[in-house]
């Protein structure tokens, strides 16, 4: 097990698509370890295999007050099941330090496989919901910062680019 | 993702937006329901705001130089740090570890050194003297704090404590879906002990509670409200069949409580603030109850009205909130004088035109939350003086100071269960 650097925005590498996982071999666990230790360490509740680096289609996910309540998902997709929306005030561990309210909808039905690949479906509401939207933006190149306006977005930008220079 | 902010930290950003004058306290939290440390970030805001002016007098002998305008966030932790320490049991290593982690969160470690000693040094109790300046101990601002003490000599001090005291959650019984013993029933059924109240609908819980545990609540068996308030329909003398007017209606909890006591009313509601309009509707529908609903400014008649006169009109003007401060406490931390001038002004510009619409005999009752005189009393010496259709009645209650021209609640550290909020009621009839 290892602790893995988190990329931070607006590193390029976040940018990429990742591809879907085909096997799930110990590799796979191995790599689902590293994750959850990252997120515990780094006091998220959610991290994608993108923002280390890795770009498969795997989340880690846990959104329990007590911290001991670790959801994996991998090839997650989801379908919106309340056209609603829901306002939260988002954090992302690869754009430290910074809070932006986001609407998306409030509840989705997740389809997704678990690390021996079997095949379930998961209501999730709440937080829950908005944890594994903006996990899946991720996989897909997409940041939290990117449904804010552009003049927000610069500010956070030069700011992680100055905290950036002076490590 | 990142975890949301602490409780700290966040409480901390309400209070900054608040005294940036952005939004109010309530509306801030509203946003927050879902979080499972709600209590604690409301308990949080809530009290510093109770206490800011105290706290903030104390906090300037800690700070060596003034913090910059744009570090008010951690002037709000530090509130929050001694609000703790004030007024909640929380650890004392607990407490200053999380309103340091707080000062991390928010994007400025430089603090975190300046909170832990600044907390430090309080817990030591260094350099606080008692408090010679009444103003500060009272936790008031200046001009509100002489107001009361000149315009109520008597009850001043009562009132002034008052204010710094948690409310009571009080219930309205709708009468007509359920008497007022057999609710009480249903509460004890679940371990929600209270008490009547003073007026026929009233039921006081001993400690507040969610509304979602209130027995029938969605099928409108009761709503809340406070005593106080709870008097219109009683002093408004409403009969059946009348057409009544009910002027800055949202979000209706009045307008309800008139249909509940005589449904055969035919109310036509006002207001317009369009959000809080959309309450009323919520309510009404709740209670299962209708009225006529307008959006518009109730003050230009000329937009709204059909030209058919009221029997009754209900005036529940905006006002400065003085008598409401233990249920809003940012009121003391935001309102101005100015802005209670401004408030005068549109009160007055609405009994001028709302006379209009009221038929002779009619009754116009204008209700306030204010203690203040210059909105109550002043304001309708001032109407008696423009306009000679008009008489004042005096208002048949035992409850309450009597005045020349009406009847003035006033927040009072509570003696033999008598709690209301600070409310004032006149009674005007059109010759």
């Amino acid at each position: 097990m290892a602790l893995r650097t988190i990329l931070e925005f607006p590193d390029m590498r976040l940018r990429t698509i990742a591809t879907p996982v085909v096997n799930f071999d110990s590799s796979l666990s191995c790599l689902i370890k590293d994750m959850l230790e990252t997120m515990y360490s780094a006091g998220g509740i959610g991290l994608a295999a993108t923002q280390i680096d890795v770009h498969q289609r795997i989340l880690v996910i846990d959104v329990s007050e007590n911290r001991d309540k670790p959801q994996i998902f991998v090839n997650p997709t989801f379908t919106v099941s309340d056209q609603q929306n829901l306002d939260y005030d988002e954090g992302c561990l690869s754009i430290p330090g910074f809070y932006e309210t986001i609407s998306r909808p409030k509840k989705v039905v997740i389809h997704s496989q678990d690390q021996h690949g079997k095949h379930f479906d998961l209501e999730a509401d709440g937080i829950l919901a908005v944890c594994i939207q903006h996990e899946i933006d991720h996989l897909d190149g997409k940041l939290m910062v990117d449904y804010i306006s552009r003049l927000k977005r610069n500010r956070i930008r030069s700011k992680l680019e100055k905290k950036h220079k002076a490590l | 993702m990142q975890k949301s902010l602490n409780s700290r930290a966040t409480a901390a950003i309400i209070l900054a937006d608040l005294l940036n004058s952005k939004g109010s306290l309530s509306t801030a939290l509203s946003k927050l329901r879902d979080r499972s440390d709600y209590s604690l970030i409301q308990e949080l805001s809530f009290g510093c705001c109770r206490w800011y002016w105290l706290i903030q007098s104390q906090l300037n002998h800690f700070l060596s130089r003034p913090l910059r305008t744009k570090d008010c966030d951690i002037r709000c932790l530090l509130t929050i740090g001694i609000y703790q320490i004030r007024e909640m049991e929380v650890a004392n290593y607990a407490l200053i570890n999380e309103t340091v982690e707080a000062a991390r969160e928010l994007n400025k470690p430089w603090a975190t050194g300046l909170i832990n000693g600044v907390l430090r040094a309080y817990l030591r109790g260094e350099k606080i003297k008692t408090f010679e300046d009444p103003t500060c101990a009272s936790a008031h601002p200046e001009w509100l704090y002489r107001s009361i003490k000149a315009q109520w000599p008597a009850q001043a001090e009562s009132i002034l404590d008052a204010n710094n005291l948690r409310p009571p959650m009080t219930l309205r019984i709708n009468a007509q879906k359920i008497s007022r013993p057999s609710y009480l029933d249903l509460l004890k059924k679940q371990s929600i002990t209270a008490s009547v109240g003073r007026t026929k609908t009233a039921v006081v819980l001993d400690t507040p509670c969610k509304v979602d545990l209130l027995p029938n609540f969605e099928e409108g068996f009761v709503s809340i409200q406070d005593e106080a308030s709870q008097y219109v329909p009683e002093i408004l003398d409403l009969k059946p069949n009348l057409r009544v007017l009910d002027a800055c209606a949202a979000p209706g909890g009045k307008t309800c409580h008139m249909l509940e006591y005589e449904p055969s009313l035919k109310v036509t509601a006002v207001d317009i603030n369009k959000n809080r309009m959309q309450r009323l509707k919520d309510n009404l529908k709740r209670q299962n109850l209708s009225a006529d609903i307008l959006i518009a400014d109730v003050k230009n008649i000329k937009n709204w009205w059909d030209e058919q006169r009221f029997d009754r009109i209900l005036l529940d003007a905006p006002c400065s909130g003085t008598g409401v401060i233990r249920r809003h406490p940012d009121i003391k931390v935001l309102r101005t004088y100015d802005e209670v001038l401004t408030s005068i002004e549109i009160q007055k510009q609405l009994l001028q035109s709302l006379w209009n619409c009221l038929r002779s005999g009619g009754l116009l009752l204008y209700t306030t939350c204010s203690i203040l005189q210059e909105e109550n009393q002043l304001q309708i010496r001032d109407f008696l003086k423009s306009t000679n259709t008009a008489k004042c009645e005096s208002i048949e209650i035992e409850w309450g100071v009597e005045c020349k021209y009406g009847r003035q609640f006033l927040p009072e550290v509570p003696t033999n269960n008598q709690n209301p909020d600070g409310f004032f009621f006149s009674l005007l009839r059109k010759t």
